[in-house]
């Protein structure tokens, strides 16, 4: 078995007009590994790359020139995609079905047997949380709700890959919450994650490596933590000082010729905040 | 997988308006058939049922199965719920089979439905038709005249038809050689008799007429004298002993009154063989009008492989009505190949070839010439003309039609699968 789960080599995209004339270049030479088991994330500003990639990894599009692989076969082979699961950018669901109706068309699309899929639509939505509302078509739901049904069909199948697209997008901050606690037990399970998204700190918190895009350009790949530590700064976190205390310390620093950029209290962040309040009342 | 996105295509498709609305008014249109005046014929009531279901409602139908079969794959690349099927393990042929299914799933649940529907307003308006009319609700096979003659002193002729006087001073005689054996499963053969006539005494309408039906070989035979009515066709059953084997069976006429006179033609006079009941060619002429569904289902979502819907909708509407037009194009196109088939053809007074002539080829003469040749005969599908007349549909004509349906969904799934394998979804 390959150690990667995905692999690039040179692969590029370039859209063309209604003439075939070159007319955008979506993605540019891309050499890039992903490694099973991994939380791996594609970042960038909008038009950068990253849905693109997905889409070729997937093989809705094809490569203009180079090559790639997932879980070991050339992208858009069908026995791969048994075991991928996908979670497009926007909730692209048959409106008029109702939860259990749209799990139970995708999951015969993978021939489940009827027991095993009624199995797997229960657990998933209550997974989801989304019991209460499992017989009420999709045009009812919100936009939330849609995400978590659009999540629910990419584990249909219990995938080996996950392939999120802005998966947070349209969550509110308890949703995004246990979206990150989601993809923090696929890790726990061995599975493989790609999560493509431009809100920063949703990747930090739950990415092993990841990849920034810009123009279509691979920039910086790398574990999160390699890219963001400052080699040349140190950072103590320390409770229960007096401010003679810390004068004492700022004494010692600026003897020793050190530096010191900043003094202050830590922070939480809102999402920490915010899930506090609403978990506790 | 296929199953799948058939039983979700048809769900998806009955929960759409536009289908709602054109069942709703094929039902409005054959509920309010028996309120619409008619002519006088006896069974006006009943062809009418037949030709409204035939043509009006499968007409409303197919319409509404193109909106939805030529718009279902770009509403679903257009709305991306595509990437929810692409990114399964499904190849993009099983998708487009899959379709087709659904569609042609509808279109079975719509004949059945509205068919049935039909067949007992047909049944309960023709229960109550005199025999002689009787035949546009049997399902017999045809034969014509094969030699045709009167025998005697034609009186006089008009419009080409012979006229012969009663008195036995001429004696029609119309010859059937191809006549088989009847099989197990046939109830028997029956004359049917549209013939002109005419009298020169105080006339009420009938006259007395001979009517004789002989076997050929056998010498076997049976004479009768009929009432012969001016407005209504004259039924005569044969008699099973007459017709045991394959044979010729000669049909003579004449009015036993000299003062009446018989119009005669070869086609007035036909022998038919009364195959199994009217329900079993009801269904055959269901079952070709199902095909036809089928093909216009296959062409339409062959369509939207590649094109939007608005044009998807377009294209499979030209298809579709130039189907049925195609005898008229391929006329149309000899026409203007042959510079003498007609002398108001346009090469025809353009007497030497020139630069207009040479772009008229290419521009009209060969594409017509390429739509006759790709584009679906749908009139071979049509099952009216049979049920009209009470013909019985051959199990060849369908073998036919089904064949031919066959190889032409063949053909459009090899293309679909083409065009797709090369599609990218954006």
């Amino acid at each position: 078995m390959d150690s990667y789960a995905i692999k690039t080599e040179g692969l590029t995209k370039v859209y063309k007009d209604f003439w075939h004339r070159k007319s955008t270049s979506a993605l540019t030479n891309l050499n890039l590994t992903i490694g099973r088991g991994e939380v791996f994330g594609l970042l960038g500003p909008n038009g950068s790359g990253k849905t693109t990639t997905i889409k070729l990894l997937l093989g809705l599009l094809f490569p203009t020139s180079g090559k790639s692989w997932v879980l070991g076969a050339p992208s858009g082979d069908l026995t791969v995609k048994r075991k991928i699961g996908f979670l497009p950018e926007e909730s692209y669901l048959y409106k008029f079905l109702t939860a259990e109706e749209i799990l139970d068309f995708y999951a015969k699309l993978f021939d489940i047997e009827k027991k095993e899929r009624k199995r797997r639509i229960d657990a998933l939505i209550r997974a989801v949380r989304l019991d209460h509302v499992r017989k009420r078509p999709l045009n009812q739901y919100s936009k939330g709700m849609l995400r978590r049904i659009g999540l629910a069909q990419a584990l249909i199948n219990d995938p080996e890959l996950v392939i999120l697209d802005e998966p947070t997008s349209g969550l509110d901050p308890i949703g995004s919450r246990e979206m990150k606690d989601l993809i923090l037990e696929f890790k726990r399970q061995k599975k493989t994650v790609v999560l493509c998204s431009h809100l920063l700190a949703d990747v930090q918190d739950v990415c092993d490596r990841i990849a920034i895009f810009n123009k279509g350009v691979l920039q910086v790949t790398g574990t999160v933590k390699d890219l963001l530590s400052q080699n040349d700064a140190i950072e103590f976190v320390v409770k229960n000082l007096s401010q003679d205390d810390i004068q004492a310390v700022k004494a010692f620093v600026e003897s020793r010729k050190g530096n010191i950029v900043s003094i202050d209290h830590p922070s939480s962040t809102l999402e920490d905040l915010f899930v506090s309040i609403i978990e506790h009342r | 997988m296929i199953r799948a996105i058939a039983i979700h295509t048809l769900r998806e498709s009955l929960r759409k308006k536009t289908l709602h609305v054109l069942i709703g008014l094929s039902i409005f249109i054959m509920a309010v058939l028996p309120a619409v005046p008619t002519t006088d014929e006896p069974d006006a009531r009943v062809k009418m049922i037949l030709v409204v279901f035939f043509q009006v409602v499968v007409l409303l139908c197919i319409t509404g199965v193109i909106l939805l079969s030529a718009t279902s794959l770009p509403h679903e690349i257009e709305d991306k719920t595509i990437y929810g099927i692409l990114s399964k393990p499904v190849s993009r042929i099983r998708i487009v089979v899959g379709k087709i299914i659904g569609f042609t799933l509808l279109s079975a649940i719509l004949l059945v439905v509205l068919g049935l529907f039909n067949l007992v307003s047909l049944q309960y308006r023709a229960s109550d038709l005199p025999e002689e009319y009787r035949g546009i609700v049997k399902a017999r096979s045809e034969f014509v005249a094969s030699h045709f003659s009167i025998q005697g002193t034609v009186h006089h002729a008009r419009q080409g038809i012979g006229w012969i006087a009663g008195g036995r001073s001429g004696v029609a005689r119309w010859q059937f050689s191809h006549i088989k054996k009847p099989p197990e499963h046939a109830s028997g053969f029956e004359v049917e008799g549209n013939l002109k006539i005419e009298s020169s005494r105080g006339f009420a309408g009938t006259i007395p007429l001979m009517v004789r039906v002989e076997n050929e070989i056998s010498g076997r035979g049976k004479t009768e004298v009929i009432s012969a009515n001016v407005d209504k066709p004259f039924i005569l059953k044969i008699d099973p002993a007459i017709v045991q084997e394959n044979t010729t069976l000669n049909i003579t006429a004449f009015p036993v009154l000299a003062t009446d006179y018989l119009g005669v033609t070869p086609m007035d006079v036909k022998v038919f063989l009364i195959q199994k009941g009217f329900l079993s060619n009801y269904g055959k002429a269901v079952l070709l009008t199902f095909l036809k569904f089928v093909l216009i289902v296959i062409i339409a979502v062959m369509g939207s492989t590649y094109l939007s819907a608005p044009v998807s909708i377009v294209a499979a509407f030209v298809v579709f009505l130039c189907g049925h037009i195609l005898d008229f194009i391929k006329d149309f196109s000899l026409l203007m190949q042959d510079h003498h088939a007609h002398e108001h053809a346009i090469p025809g007074v353009l007497k030497t070839p020139n630069m207009f002539l040479i772009y008229m080829d290419y521009l009209i003469k060969k594409p017509l010439e390429w739509i006759c040749f790709i584009f679906p005969d749908f009139k071979r599908f049509d099952s009216l003309k049979f049920l009209l007349k009470g013909i019985n549909i051959p199990f060849e004509t369908v073998g036919v039609s089904f064949g031919y349906t066959a190889v032409y969904a063949g053909v459009c799934l090899f293309l679909s699968a083409m065009i797709l394998k090369k599609r990218e979804f954006f």
